[in-house]
């Protein structure tokens, strides 16, 4: 082992990111025969494993806040050189911490959550070897072993979206009966796992195309070896490949990151339990393409320094970013069902980041953008577990995914209703008190101070996106928490149900993010400059990507508390949001104009509402062009080609002249001496005759 | 002069004084001996015999592959790979004749039979004379008409010498014949003089010349079994006793090859003519109609006849290509001492069955797997390496002989068809292949398990970690064909 330890008093912790993915993947082995000794274990195993790697992961930030790295490799392939490792440094140590931390917080709500479910181990495995799988993308030092993890995750996703394989009609999402283009909009959760499957493993066929590409021309997977050295960049620039080949990697983050057009699978991902919504489809794996673009964007980035200009890339990777943002949040002002609205944000938040990673390549100032991806990565895995797991907590007590069977549950669930406000709040972006707002802010401000041509229609991307987002929050909890309670509610009730809190192991971990929520945004706008100096710093040690210190102090119109920020960026976060959680109170909690009425008031609303609702189409047009399609393909080719040619004709025309011609020779077998002989003579003729012609 | 102490010569002197005392022993005893003392000795003379090949070899006393020589019989390395293989399947049928030959009368006469075959297919492949080949040919052939025949009151067994014994006798006339005209020819019988001559020869004549060769394929083509002159080979083999049919199958049908490779092969280099063709065609024709007449057989040892049938036509393309190829007679050479291990392994497996259950009717063969395990499993390896299928032996031998032909494709443009047919009808056999091995493993279920013969059963051993043991590693088998291969080339002179 040849540990590059920079930070003083850390000599062993090199031991402890090893740990971090190590532990979690232990946790797995065993739990299979801890499921054996008693199930209720199963659970204290799993949060106590969670809790050592969330350990390991806390302490590697006081190294890592400082700047530094600590980078640790063994021999994996001797053959090829090839060598396994981790390299901790901020991003990955701070990506290990959210990951770390939320699925602790997310362990301990699922220990409620799953209460009772008969198959708990196989649950607990595959959030273990997750939890694993995911430390490996985040701590890896080279691009195969991310993959590695990238595919471990992808199986663990598979495996707990369809974890009630059962296919009961409770475990179903979408509206059932509903179509969409002569197609059902109502997916069973072993469907939609390998729609999920599916879809995201044509991103990642395009990310290890890209991965072998640069690899081919480079020689190497790792990271760092990719800095500094730049002939395999001008080599491939050359041929036209480079960008290519990094656009075949963000295509694998595409396909993880939901992003359009991969973005339909994140929806049906919802049949899986709400703990695994919050871990895999909200706070984490999803983060992993962000993650990605951030881990390969400065490498990317630092080619301009040799002279290749890479702005290609990070075009498509801001325009995917802001088409998503835009696309998924339209989607999440209509949908009935809770966990798709939040899934529906998930995609849209995600967009956020990457348009954010995206234009930081497209200035000049590319830590900018970078913080701002990154802040808002952070901000979001806290708000969005905590919302996702506060609507487990109301599927758990209503019964029912849609929030047309929820409404007026306020008083009867003050905890969830307050927790869903602050974190909800964040996600809309509330001013000054959250750490969506100076997330969401610094990601306006990227975008806007970019000097990119597309500055201008990605900002209003983005600011619309803003409105919609709060608009469909507060429409959430409106239907959830105001009005009058629900036919179905009311039908409980008589039954005898009494409606209540969710247990304090379930409301716990939810509270304390969306309290953080709330503590960290009243310090967002430090804990952001703190995070931009320390990726500044990082990107000029690492990838030798220096900032420029342009700010212009005290010219700002801004208050005191606010210098730093640019008014446009902020003016535009107050107005979205305003105008956001404004409509939305009128439509939902206040409940001024019927929603219903209102849409079917003129052929333009309802048209625009029956497009969205379908979801832009698109995800039929995927099914008819890659499903239906293939399918009718395949029946045509099985009933007029396989049945005809190759069963009746290849198989059994074999078959019967096989046989035929068996009997006939065997009919030449007479057992009769005298035509033996006959047949021995003209053999012998015939040999003469072939020899002498 | 061949020395005395030269490997033909001793393997004369052992198997023919032992061969001839046996029946002197049995008279002298009043015919009182047990069959299992025959066959102790009749067993230990083969396994002299066999290490003094091995000695031999060993000591390197034994020249590479003469082409010819000025002797009758010379003692090179092709000569004694052929007598191993044979001395292998002479073994394989004294010892699986222990058990199957119990019952019946005059063991010394069956043993020393044995014996005396052994000696003529022996000498078949050290010939280097026509007329000592052609006495080694009686020999070797006289002895198993009689070995055929040998259940005197089965009817089955008496049509199948008869048969054997009718086109026995035609080709060795259709023999002399050929070496009548060679002679005409050539003044001369030594094989290496009458190539001479044929290469020499006046293009009027070379129409006779053509005629003898066509009279010498036919001739050696019945014992080899190839179409059309297979006839006799499914009847006489399904009616002869199992270990004897190990003996012709495994054993004399090799000696018909090596008196071809000596005659037929070298002749038509000499003669710098096309007849590869006929080889070819031949070859063709035999594989194909032997797997397509196998495939519907219903008795097993009548199947593995049609299964030997076809893999002479096997054999036959490493003569065919051989002159353009130098793996085409390795590869025949490595698939004929495959094929002895695997088809005499396959046929003492059925006179394991028959003397045990007294069945050879596929559909009596359920659940063999569970009632004769070992003898079955060998049977099971016999016929999957006899497919060609990796890792066993027979995958190498096969790979090479169709490697071969692919390999003469430059000169001759129907090579890799040869090629194409062979791999078509490999995949055919595993047809009846799979048939037996479904029927022996995956059919019935409440087969108890019965003693096997202990004979049998070393004979089953024998061959699997044979068969599994080069096939896994090749390396010295492959050694060992590579330098009994004789090196021949197109415009070669003697």
């Amino acid at each position: 082992m040849a540990t590059e330890s920079i930070g003083l008093p850390f000599e062993a912790s090199a031991l402890s990111a090893w740990l971090v993915w190590i532990l979690p993947f232990a946790a797995a082995m065993i739990m299979p025969g801890i499921g054996k000794i008693s199930k209720r274990l199963t659970g204290y195993v799993a949060v106590g494993f969670a809790l050592m790697s969330a350990l390991s992961a806390a302490s590697l930030l006081p190294m890592a806040l400082e700047a530094h790295e600590i980078h640790d490799q063994v021999m994996w392939i001797e053959a090829i050189g090839l060598k396994a490792g981790v390299l901790a440094d901020p991003i990955s140590v701070i990506m290990a911490n959210v990951v770390g931390w939320i699925s602790f917080l997310i362990m301990i709500y699922s220990t409620g959550y799953m209460k009772g479910d008969k198959d708990i181990t196989r649950f607990w495995f595959w959030m273990m070897f997750f939890i694993g799988s995911m430390q490996i993308i985040v701590l890896s030092d080279n691009l195969l072993q991310v993959f590695f993890g990238w595919e471990g995750v992808g199986l663990a996703s598979y495996a707990l979206i369809s974890f009630w394989y059962r296919d009961k009609k409770k475990d179903h999402v979408g509206q059932e009966g509903k179509t969409v283009l002569g197609l059902l909009d109502y997916y069973a959760p072993t469907h939609a796992g390998m729609k999920a499957f599916i879809m995201t493993k044509i991103g990642d066929v395009m990310m290890i195309a890209g991965m072998l590409l640069i690899f081919l021309f480079a020689g190497t997977f790792g990271f760092r070896e990719l800095v500094g050295d730049t002939d395999w960049a001008v080599a491939m620039n050359a041929q036209g490949l480079l960008i290519p080949a990094f656009v075949l990697l963000f295509g694998g983050a595409i396909g993880k990151s939901a992003q359009f057009p991969l973005n339909e699978w994140l929806l049906e991902a919802m049949t899986g339990p709400t703990a695994v919504s919050a871990l895999i489809h909200a706070a984490t794996m999803v983060k992993a393409g962000v993650f990605l673009v951030a881990r390969i964007g400065p490498i990317v980035f630092a080619l301009g320094a040799a002279g290749i200009l890479a702005d290609q890339f990070f075009e498509i990777v801001a325009w995917i970013g802001a088409i998503t943002a835009l696309l998924l949040a339209t989607q999440g002002m209509v949908n009935p069902e809770i966990k798709k609205v939040l899934a529906y944000s998930t995609g849209s938040q995600i967009g956020y980041m990457m348009l954010a990673m995206g234009v930081a390549g497209l200035s000049h100032q590319y830590v900018d953008g970078y913080t701002a991806g990154f802040f808002h990565l952070i901000s979001h895995a806290m708000f969005k577990a905590s919302l996702f797991m506060a609507a487990g907590s109301l599927l758990h007590v209503v019964g029912s995914r849609f929030m047309t069977d929820m409404g007026g549950l306020r008083k009867q669930m003050k905890k969830t209703y307050a927790f869903m406000w602050a974190a909800g709040l964040g996600l809309m972006g509330a001013p000054f008190i959250t750490t969506g707002f100076w997330s969401k802010d610094a990601v306006f401000a990227a975008v806007f101070e970019s000097g990119s041509e597309w500055a201008m229609p990605l900002y209003a991307i983005a600011v619309l996106a803003a409105v919609i987002t709060a608009f469909y929050t507060t429409r959430m909890i409106g239907l959830v928490f105001f009005g009058n309670k629900s036919k179905h509610i009311q039908k409980m009730e008589e039954e005898g149900h009494h409606i209540h809190e969710a247990s304090i192991s379930m409301w716990v971990p939810y509270g304390i993010l969306a309290v953080l929520t709330i503590g960290i945004g009243l310090i967002g706008l430090s804990t952001e400059e703190g995070l931009h100096h320390l990726f500044e710093e990082y990107l000029e040690h690492s990838f030798g990507i220096h900032s420029e210190h342009a700010k212009i102090e005290g010219s700002s119109i801004l208050p005191e508390f606010l210098q730093g920020l640019n008014p446009v960026a902020l003016g535009s976060s107050l107005v979205a949001f305003s105008v956001g959680i404004g409509l939305g109170y009128i439509f939902y909690i206040g409940r001024w104009v019927d929603p219903v009425r209102f849409v079917n008031s003129n052929i333009f609303f309802y048209a625009i509402h029956k497009v969205i609702l379908n979801r832009w189409y698109l995800n039929a047009m995927i099914y008819w062009c890659f499903v239906v399609a293939p399918l009718w393909l395949a029946r045509g080719v099985f009933r007029y080609f396989e049945k005809t040619a190759i069963d009746y004709g290849m198989n059994d025309g074999f078959q019967k002249a096989v046989g035929w011609s068996a009997k006939v020779v065997q009919g030449t077998q007479t057992g009769v001496s005298q035509s033996y002989l006959f047949v021995f003579g003209a053999g012998l003729l015939f040999v003469v005759l072939i020899l002498l012609m | 002069m061949l020395e005395i102490t030269s490997t033909p010569l001793v393997l004369i002197a052992i198997l023919g004084t032992v061969g001839v005392i046996l029946p002197i022993i049995s008279i002298a005893r009043k015919e009182k001996g047990s069959n299992s003392f025959y066959a102790v000795i009749a067993f230990a003379a083969l396994i002299v015999s066999m290490g003094y090949v091995g000695y031999q070899f060993l000591n390197d006393n034994v020249a590479p592959s003469a082409l010819f020589s000025d002797d009758v019989i010379v003692d090179d390395a092709f000569g004694g790979f052929f007598a191993i293989a044979m001395l292998i399947v002479a073994l394989f049928t004294t010892v699986g004749s222990f058990n199957y030959m119990r019952k019946h009368n005059s063991p010394a006469v069956y043993y020393s039979l044995i014996l005396l075959a052994t000696i003529g297919m022996v000498l078949v492949a050290y010939s280097t004379d026509l007329v000592m080949l052609f006495v080694a040919w009686e020999l070797m052939s006289i002895p198993t008409y009689v070995l055929v025949g040998f259940m005197k009151k089965n009817p089955s067994s008496n049509e199948a010498a008869l048969k054997y014994f009718l086109f026995g006798a035609l080709s060795s006339a259709i023999i002399v014949y050929g070496i009548a005209i060679s002679y005409g020819l050539t003044g001369s019988t030594n094989i290496g003089d009458v190539i001479e001559g044929y290469s020499t020869l006046d293009p009027s004549l070379l129409p006779l010349a053509l005629l003898s060769v066509g009279m010498f394929i036919a001739g050696f083509g019945f014992k080899m079994g190839l179409v059309p002159f297979h006839q006799w080979l499914p009847d006489t083999y399904e009616g002869a006793p199992s270990p004897v049919t190990a003996l012709l199958a495994a054993a004399t049908k090799k000696a018909g090859f090596a008196a071809a490779i000596r005659i037929i092969v070298l002749g038509m280099v000499a003669l710098n003519l096309d007849w590869t063709l006929a080889l070819g065609i031949i070859a063709v024709m035999t594989m194909t109609v032997g797997n397509i007449a196998a495939i519907m057989q219903k008795n097993l040892s009548r199947m593995l006849a049609y299964s030997s049938v076809a893999h002479a036509g096997y054999i036959l393309i490493g003569l065919a290509v051989a002159p353009y190829s130098s793996l085409g007679l390795q590869g025949s050479l490595y698939q004929i001492f495959n094929h002895a291990i695997m088809k005499g392994a396959a046929f003492i497996a059925i006179a394991g069955i028959v003397t045990t259950l007294a069945v050879t009717h596929i559909d009596k063969l359920k659940g063999l797997g569970r009632r004769m395990p070992i003898t079955a499993l060998g049977m099971i390896i016999s016929l999957f390496a006899l497919a060609g299928v990796p890792p066993l032996s027979g995958f190498w031998s096969k790979l090479m002989l169709f490697g071969s032909a692919l390999d003469a494709s430059s000169a001759l443009w129907w090579a890799p068809w040869l090629a194409i047919a062979g791999v078509l009808n490999s995949a055919l056999s595993l047809a009846y292949y799979g048939w037996i091995t479904r029927k022996m493993y995956f059919e019935g279920e409440t087969e108890k398990r019965v003693s096997e013969p202990k004979s049998i059963v070393a004979v089953m051993i024998f061959s699997i970690i044979f068969l599994v043991g080069f096939g896994v590693y090749p390396e010295p088998l492959l050694k060992f064909v590579e330098f009994a291969t004789p090196i021949v080339s197109l415009g070669l002179m003697p």
